[in-house]
């Protein structure tokens, strides 16, 4: 422990080396604008190194000199062209002596307008596609925006797929992601924040709540937490999670993390805050507790005894992503007495030819299946049928048949690894797959004693995790009997009285009265009535 | 400090590393104990043989379930059952592992001299399952049960432990017995314990070779055979076949059995199958003698009608019921009377006059396998039939 903080505390007594750590950010007037156009023109081009993608546009209007500043590819050639030089262009005759004031008022069709006075604001309108219009003789300038880059277009979820529910997912624009956001809340209460994070970068990044559903103290803390962070690049979600996260040394995920919009806004109804950031699909949602990551979409899609039935299965497949290898070590060479005899003859039989012990074996397979995992992850997409076909005939066949396994360990290893697949989440899902190897190691060492003793650590551990200041098992320990609408067994929506108390403040109630459907009473009923008119 | 805590840290991690692993056992190193039999000794007490399974030849893997014999009997003497285990490991190139024995075997001249030496290692052995069955080699050696080959169950221990269960469903002659249910009832004084017998039928020869189970018809085989009944941890005698019926159905285990009927004349001529029973026994103390009421009340249904009978009419069934009642109760009577000329009270009945009256139970206790023989049994027998399989009557009336 002491050497990785010397580590750090040599890293923080390093200078920082960028631009604008040199200025005071209280004091912008430090670097204005020059009232000189020429001036101006040069300072682009050295600042910015003639980059190619820098476009300079001169003009004159009148007796005036201008010229216009934007990054091709980053602002929308189109937008500038036909809304904003064309019509500049076209009504020089109606500008006026104060050109300035004028060229606000009448000059661009476009909306988004600011005056600008120094550098530093320049910089930021145009890296972030804005076009800057200086005009020779004023030390201000015009920022009009007219973002428009090439991004992709909104497509299914990858990977958190569902059967029922929308196939939308989010993008790398943060924009688009607010967008999708707001078109599911119509609600003036959803609010947005927006700051930039990384010196060099300058990440969009942008906090999303629903005011008074949220815990105002939860937001705060994110806000802190965010303010805190002094990094020169946020390039995706997960540098803001791993620097915002309650405990960093924890296998289990603090933060949540979706790439659907859908489930961003039920976790806002239930009170979360969502954290988008510019440049990646992946929006994170805080606080986080344990059960969230076994509840898919589809759970609240369909019916509650089905959805309960299929949660139900992800937790026990959690369970055997975790200790299945660790079960079969332990009884295998330890509890023997465990299987039923015709099974143990079984197990004993195909074991006879293998030359390793339970856990090499089981560590040979499981290894292998690891590697043949990632290879298939990071092949390219055609290379990627043949691993899989060269997997299944070393996993499946050469390894049995030249009996380094045993046919069991193959079923043992392909169960676990199925079952891993199955929950909903993947960052939960990986790390029952870490935790699986050191169970596996006291299984070993201990049998069941083992297996016990890790469950246990496990589950002490889990309970000393807080995401936010919630517990992160809650409601499971601190037990809240009120919260289980949603824990193993998902009550019926009718059911779902209240928003989960722990993580939202104010606007607790969910549903209205008597919300349970049934079908009509049988007097004074507008249908009933109808039918015995037909008949008659 | 820091480096202080640092080092106990790794010292408790290497605590787990380096402390081995505890009873870890590969199964390859086991040897899989599925039968022992106990015999009498030549030059010590016991001859104690090991049935051990041969996993690779009984289990179908890749190399198609094996060539060779499924099992292996390895044989090994000792004046108590521990030292023969321990000597046995001298013969035997693996662990031997106690935790599936499924049937443990008694050689009848071993059971007359008494069992009572041999119990106590079987309870207080960790890896012993209590669970395990006892059957009595009757007429032949222990040895001889455990290392005869079967040819339909490939582990012949499957084959005792599978018949019995299933004889006591269909038949009722046998009865599930196992170190628990022996023990609990040998130290009770209201009940004496029985165990199945096991024969060696053909050739004995033959049992322990190949060559058996290469024939559809065996030379040699093994075969359940009727009750053994101890009295105070050694045998006294055996009960048969339709008697030993009576016992296992006085104890309430009878689940289904089958009773051929006589009707006007002809023999044999019915078959009806019980497919539920059940037993009450309750005791009384009057005038100072125990009576004992046996109620069985049992439904069945007609499985083979061989002459002809209307069995449309309810008079019909009547009297088929009525038949049925007084058949039964012979055959219980048969047994009762049969265990009471053995004196031993393999039902239990002494622990009903316990509960009955306890201060009666008290004086009689010690004695108690003598008032047994002499005790007042009454049997009631309720006979329902419920149905006559998927005919109604038979097509002897059409031949009429």
């Amino acid at each position: 422990m002491s050497i990785l903080s010397k580590l750090f505390k040599k890293q923080q007594k390093s200078k920082p080396d960028n631009y604008r750590q040199q200025q005071d950010p209280e004091k912008p007037e430090e670097l204005p604008i020059m009232r000189d156009y020429h001036e101006n023109i040069s300072r682009i081009k050295e600042e910015l190194g003639k980059s190619a993608d820098v476009c300079i546009r001169e003009f004159s209007l009148k007796q005036y000199k201008g010229f216009a500043l934007y990054i091709d590819g980053l602002a929308n050639n189109r937008m500038i062209s036909d809304f904003f030089m064309e019509s500049l262009l076209k009504k020089q005759e109606e500008l006026q002596s104060d050109s300035f004031q004028n060229l606000i008022d009448k000059a661009t069709s476009l909306g988004n307008i600011k005056i600008i006075k120094t550098w530093n604001e320049v910089y930021d309108g145009m890296l972030s596609g804005n076009t800057i219009l200086f005009i020779d003789g004023y030390n201000k300038a015009i920022d009009v925006e007219t973002k428009g880059w090439e991004k992709r277009a909104i497509a299914e979820p990858s990977t958190q797929l569902s059967i029922r529910g929308p196939k939308d997912s989010f993008i790398e624009t943060l924009r688009t992601n607010t967008a999708l956001i707001r078109r599911r809340i119509k609600s003036p209460n959803l609010w947005l924040e927006s700051m930039k994070i990384g010196s060099v970068t300058q990440t969009d990044v942008a906090i999303m709540y629903i005011k008074g559903i949220v815990n105002e103290k939860v937001v705060t803390e994110v806000k802190q937490r965010l303010n805190r962070i002094n990094i020169d690049s946020i390039l995706e979600s997960g540098y803001i999670e791993q620097l915002i996260e309650d405990q960093t040394w924890t296998t289990f995920p603090t933060i949540y993390h979706t790439e659907r919009p859908d489930v961003v806004t039920s976790q806002l109804l239930e009170g979360r805050v969502a954290i988008f950031v510019d440049g990646t699909p992946f929006v994170l949602t805080a606080p986080a507790v344990f059960i969230q990551f076994f509840q898919a979409p589809d759970d609240y899609y369909s019916r509650f005894d089905i959805s309960t039935g299929i949660r139900l299965l992800r937790i026990m497949s959690f369970f055997i992503a975790l200790i299945g290898p660790s079960l079969y070590i332990a009884v295998t060479t330890f509890h023997q007495e465990m299987i039923p005899t015709a099974m143990a003859i079984a197990i004993a039989a195909q074991r006879e030819n293998v030359p390793f012990p339970a856990f090499i074996e089981a560590v040979i397979m499981e290894v292998t299946f690891e590697i043949l995992r990632e290879a298939g992850l990071r092949l390219p997409r055609s290379v990627g049928q043949a691993v899989s076909i060269v997997g299944a005939l070393v996993i499946g066949q050469a390894a049995v048949q030249a009996g380094f396994v045993s046919p069991v360990m193959v079923i043992v290893v392909a169960l676990t690894a199925i079952a891993n697949f199955s929950t909903p989440s993947f960052s939960m899902a990986i790390a029952a797959r870490l935790l699986r190897f050191i169970i596996m190691l006291l299984a070993t060492f201990l049998g069941f004693y083992g297996i016990m003793l890790a469950i246990m650590f496990m589950t002490i551990h889990l309970c000393s995790l807080r995401s936010f200041g919630v517990p992160y098992m809650s409601p499971i320990a601190p037990f809240s009997f009120s919260e289980q609408q949603d824990v193993l067994v998902r009550f019926p929506i009718w059911a779902f009285k209240n928003r989960p108390p722990l993580i939202s403040k104010g606007n607790i109630k969910r549903t209205g009265q008597a919300q349970k459907p049934g079908p009509p009473k049988p007097n004074g009923n507008v249908a009933n009535g109808k039918e015995k008119g037909d008949q008659s | 400090m820091k480096k202080i805590i640092v080092l106990f840290l790794l010292l408790l991690n290497s605590m787990t590393l380096l402390s081995g692993c505890w009873n870890q056992r590969e199964m390859t190193d086991l040897a899989f104990i599925v039968a022992m039999g106990i015999d009498k000794g030549k030059n010590k007490n016991f001859d104690v043989s090991f049935q051990i399974v041969n996993p690779g030849n009984v289990s179908a893997g890749q190399n198609g379930g094996g060539q060779g014999l499924p099992i292996a009997v390895y044989k090994s003497s000792g004046d108590t059952l521990t030292e023969a285990a321990r000597n046995a490991t001298k013969k035997i190139s693996r662990q031997l592992y106690y935790s599936h024995i499924n049937v443990l075997v008694i050689s009848e001249e071993l059971a007359k001299e008494g069992v009572l030496n041999i119990i106590d290692a079987c309870e207080r052995d960790p890896g012993f399952r209590t669970t395990t069955e006892i059957v009595i080699a009757k007429d032949t050696s222990a040895e001889e049960i455990v290392s005869t080959l079967t040819i339909l169950d490939k582990l012949p221990v499957l084959k005792i432990t599978k018949e019995l269960q299933s004889t006591e469903a269909m038949l009722g002659e046998n009865l599930k017995v196992n170190v628990d249910d022996f023990v609990s009832s040998m130290i009770s004084k209201g009940k004496n314990p029985a165990l199945n017998g096991y024969k060696v039928m053909g050739k004995q020869s033959e049992a322990r070779k190949a060559s058996n189970l290469t024939v559809s018809t065996t030379e040699a085989y093994l075969k359940a055979d009727g009750l053994a009944i101890f009295n105070k941890g050694r045998l006294v005698g055996w009960i048969t076949q339709d008697k030993a019926r009576g016992v296992v159905w006085v104890l309430g285990k009878v689940k289904s059995t089958d009773i051929n009927l006589d009707w006007k004349g002809k023999k044999n001529a019915l078959n009806v199958v019980p497919i539920r029973s059940k037993t009450k026994v309750s005791a009384k103390i009057i005038n100072g003698h125990p009576v004992i009421n046996v109620t069985i009340k049992e439904e069945s249904w007609i499985s083979e009608i061989n002459t002809a009978i209307n069995i449309d009419d309810p008079r019909v069934i009547n009297q088929i019921q009525k038949k049925m009642e007084k058949t039964i109760k012979r055959q219980i009577i048969a047994s009762i009377k049969e265990a009471q000329s053995l004196k031993c009270d393999v039902f239990g009945f002494g622990e009903k006059v316990h509960i009955a009256n306890p201060k009666y139970w008290k004086k009689v206790q010690n004695n108690w396998d003598e008032h047994f023989a002499n005790a007042k049994v009454i049997v009631e027998v309720k006979s329902y039939n419920r149905r006559a399989g998927v005919r109604r009557n038979p097509f002897w009336d059409a031949l009429k």
